[in-house]
């Protein structure tokens, strides 16, 4: 095959793969603190952040991957 | 962001060589694969030929220049907020202090009573970045943050001014302490060789890992609406009519949405690394 073809090909599927991680990592990530802000209302402000940042930590390694994709292609 | 067909309407209405420009700057930006809206700076750098120096060398600095209308337009809402300073405010100061307040509340929230001087450079980072990300909504203009450039300068910033952070606070031998990651007993100093890269690694990757973040978010967000724009306008491109489906307006609220988010993790994480670099020591004593 074609490199450039098969460099087509895979990209999209990288960003892909790296979405599944950070979509199980995110859904475990807000699910949690949800279920603490219900408990605890309010400490609602404290939680929030401390999830922003994580959601922040998880969805980069998504962004790194379509960073790859851009720089690469 | 639906300034592609915008600019195409009107440009098609009022001059039709303009209109040909706009859509040969689309169709080029098409071509490399990344889709961009075409922006003010481009359209005048395609009509004039490369023939004004002025339009050149802003074009040449583009970036730059997109920035500083941002940081023009900034300024001069602070100035004329505070110019007649009152009791009772006028909406515009009520609103500037209203965002100087909460965002010193969130600062001090991480940080302590020490945050306070901290506030006006980790403040000015929050409101410059929401302020640019949101620029890219505006039709023939773009994101300053959506280039490596931008971003890339506003980490080195922030890692700089950390790392004076804690030299001051540690003295140059608790640094040294600190990065090697405050050893006490003898199985922590044998530890250390193994403990200094690592937190020197770490160290570095702080800059790159907040301005690809930025960069990542801000440009998948650009390309996600140039992208269903390029759609809604190919899907009745058998008409040759200008006219488009506006599919992206959906995707513009969640833009508005990514734009604070990631001002906010940009701002939340600087905060973060402050408190690491200066109450490690006092949480101890």
């Amino acid at each position: 095959m074609d490199p450039k073809t098969s460099i087509g090909f895979l990209l999209p599927l990288a960003v892909g793969v790296a979405a599944i991680g950070s979509g199980l990592g995110l859904g475990k990530a807000v699910g949690a603190a949800m279920e603490a802000m219900g408990r605890q209302p309010e400490a609602a402000s404290k939680i929030q952040t401390g999830m922003i940042i994580g959601a922040a930590f998880i969805e980069a390694l998504t962004i790194y991957a379509l960073v790859a994709v851009i720089l690469i292609k | 962001m639906n300034n592609w067909l915008s600019l195409l309407m009107v440009a098609q209405a009022e001059h039709p060589v303009l209109a040909d420009t706009v859509a040969h700057a689309a169709s080029h930006t098409a071509e490399q694969g990344a889709p961009e809206f075409p922006n003010v700076l481009e359209i005048l750098h395609q009509t004039s030929h490369g023939d004004s120096f002025l339009i050149n060398l802003l074009f040449q600095f583009r970036i730059v220049a997109f920035s500083a209308i941002v940081w023009l337009i900034l300024g001069l809402l602070a100035y004329f907020a505070f110019r007649k300073r009152a009791l009772v405010p006028t909406p515009i100061q009520n609103f500037m202090e209203w965002v100087v307040e909460s965002l010193s509340n969130m600062i001090t929230g991480i940080l302590g009573e020490r945050g306070k001087k901290f506030v006006p450079f980790i403040g000015t980072l929050f409101v410059y970045i929401f302020a640019m990300n949101l620029f890219g909504l505006i039709p023939g203009m773009f994101s300053p943050t959506s280039k490596l450039n931008t971003t890339l300068a506003l980490a080195i910033c922030v890692f700089l001014y950390v790392q004076f952070t804690g030299l001051r606070s540690f003295g140059i031998l608790g640094y040294m302490h600190h990065l090697a990651g405050s050893p006490k007993s003898t199985i922590e100093w044998c530890l250390v060789p193994l403990n200094l890269p690592l937190h020197i690694i770490g160290e570095l990757a702080r800059p790159v890992s907040l301005s690809l973040r930025l960069f990542g978010n801000i440009t998948g967000e650009d390309m996600l609406l140039a992208i269903f724009a390029t759609l809604g306008v190919s899907i009745l491109s058998f008409t040759h009519l200008p006219v488009g489906i506006p599919l992206q307006l959906p995707f513009i609220f969640l833009a508005i949405l990514t734009s604070f988010v990631q001002a906010l993790v940009f701002t939340l994480l600087t905060t973060i690394y402050f408190s690491l670099m200066s109450t490690h020591d006092e949480e101890h004593h």
